[in-house]
């Protein structure tokens, strides 16, 4: 592709361009008001409301930091959790034949449902608070995790397998030298795909059952019919979410080598 | 280790049965089981429901009524996110104009977790059936627009230069050399959109609706009817791996130049 002093000049498009949609929208929605009854607030507003929620507990009762704080404790539980579970279990399904023929069957099935539908029964057998908030993020993970660690797993070069077993080294050996540093990628693919997986949880979660979190604050705000506040709410999810995709990047960057 | 079968096929299909039979019968037994009662319903009660439930209704209709709403929401919102995205994704991705254009806007909708629209979109467009196909409209297009931006991104240097040393005029280039090399990955796109909308519309209406396979089982939660939220979650699992074998197949025929593994 060409790259010339031009790529400056599609910066500056893009640049005029945010500028513009910005006052557009303000002027759409705060000046000739075309929305009704504030559906669509201006960026302005929800930039105010975004500063008064820092401090301000109405309407639901606490403020942004407490629901990201309350949010972020159970994503990150169950996430752990999921991952320390999952991982083995992707890597035991790849390995071992045996248990590959037996579970995978299950397993193909499982996959098929979304971990979103799991929310009744985890609600009826703990109720809404950590323990089953983070059960769900839980089911969510999880799966997504075995999936991709059992691929990794799966897609080792044979030929390496070969050398290996010429050299003498155990089915154990080959895991741990061959198969596991070939997988590391996917490994690390599976735990970014689980903690977008996580984070869409919590919010359902929330949506559904608790009394604070992001996700609560914009089902409340939606009883408000406060859409300013259901909007500052979905651009501090996606910020949060994108912070902790970054931080992952970051980790995946010290330990898998070599990857462009 | 002990039965050695030797059609490939046959093998599956044996593991498959047993593996399936044995959670059946340990589900059996928990099920059985003073502490669990209530809370894992018999699984054979389970399949009694499925099949008396396609003939008689569980709330406002029966179970193909349910999956009857549910996919038609789906379908609506699935349909329309991909006409949408392709066609913004390859405005993206190809064209740098069209790139500063949208990709400001797209990576701050991008970041937002399609459930996370679900007030928002009850705000806007009411409780009905508008804010679904909404829902399921925004995300699935998000998903299948970053497909088909990867998809022009990874086409290879070397054929657009070939081409270019060639004499190809530009649009000429878009149709014969890019559109061709992306539509493996734009598939792609098109199938994990098609699972992440089966997704959400069952979130969409666990949060709020009065028919569809999310409401069936969001409402077996709140009468503590553990047999119907079992039914509808192993109907949700049915459905979800019916449109996985459909795209597999679909794309098997339509690009059967470039089947990417399992």
């Amino acid at each position: 592709m060409k790259k010339s002093l031009s790529d400056n000049k599609y910066k500056i498009i893009a640049a005029v361009n945010i500028i513009f949609i910005l006052v557009l929208w303000y002027l759409l929605s705060e000046v000739f008001q075309v929305f009704r009854n504030g559906m669509l607030p201006g960026p302005n507003k929800i930039l105010e409301t975004f500063i008064t929620k820092l401090s301000s507990k109405a309407p639901d009762g606490n403020t942004l930091f407490t629901h990201i704080k309350s949010s972020l404790i159970v994503v990150i539980t169950g996430y752990a959790i999921g991952v320390v579970i999952g991982i083995p279990t992707g890597i035991f399904m790849a390995w071992y034949k045996p248990v590959d023929y037996l579970v995978r069957p299950v397993f193909d099935f499982l996959r098929c449902i979304p971990g979103l539908a799991w929310i009744p029964v985890i609600t009826v057998w703990l109720g809404i608070d950590l323990k089953a908030k983070a059960a769900i993020i839980f089911v969510n993970v999880f799966v997504g995790t075995v999936v991709n660690v059992y691929s990794g797993i799966k897609q080792t070069d044979e030929v390496k397998i070969w050398v290996a077993q010429i050299f003498g080294a155990s089915h154990f050996e080959i895991l741990k030298r061959v198969a596991l540093p070939s997988a590391l990628p996917y490994i690390f693919t599976g735990l970014k795909v689980s903690l977008g997986m996580a984070w869409l949880g919590i919010i359902a979660a929330e949506l559904l059952a608790a009394q604070s979190g992001l996700g609560y604050m914009i089902q409340v705000a939606r009883n408000f019919g406060r859409a300013d506040l259901v909007i500052v709410g979905m651009l501090t999810i996606g910020l949060i979410g994108a912070l902790l995709t970054h931080l992952l990047e970051k980790i995946e960057h010290k330990f898998v080598k070599g990857r462009n | 280790m002990a039965l050695r079968i030797k059609n490939e096929g046959l093998r599956k299909l044996f593991w498959g049965f047993l593996s399936i039979f044995l959670v059946f019968v340990l589900w059996f037994f928990a099920s059985r089981l003073e502490s669990m009662q209530n809370l894992l319903p018999n699984p054979l009660d389970v399949l009694k429901f499925i099949g008396v439930s396609v003939f008689s209704k569980v709330g406002k209709t029966t179970l193909f009524g349910h999956l009857y709403w549910s996919m038609t929401r789906v379908m609506t919102g699935y349909v329309l996110a991909s006409i949408v995205g392709i066609v913004l994704g390859f405005f993206c991705g190809w064209s740098k104009l069209g790139a500063s254009l949208i990709k400001p806007i797209y990576s701050v909708l991008r970041s937002i977790p399609s459930i996370a629209w679900i007030p928002l979109a009850i705000l806007w467009f009411g409780i009905g059936e508008e804010s679904k196909y909404f829902i399921i409209f925004i995300s699935t297009m998000l998903i299948i627009m970053t497909n088909v931006i990867d998809g022009v991104k990874d086409v290879d240097d070397s054929y657009l230069d070939v081409a270019r040393m060639l004499g190809t005029k530009e649009n000429q280039l878009f149709f014969h050399v890019v559109l061709p090399c992306a539509v493996p990955q734009i598939f792609n796109g098109l199938q994990v959109a098609l699972g992440a909308a089966w997704a959400t519309v069952i979130a969409a209406e666990m949060v709020r609706s009065s028919k569809g396979v999310g409401w069936l089982i969001l409402m077996g939660q709140t009468s503590m009817n553990m047999t119907q939220v079992f039914a509808g979650i192993i109907v949700i699992g049915l459905i979800g791996l019916f449109l996985a074998l459909v795209m597999r197949w679909l794309e098997s025929k339509l690009c059967a130049w470039n089947v990417r593994g399992k």
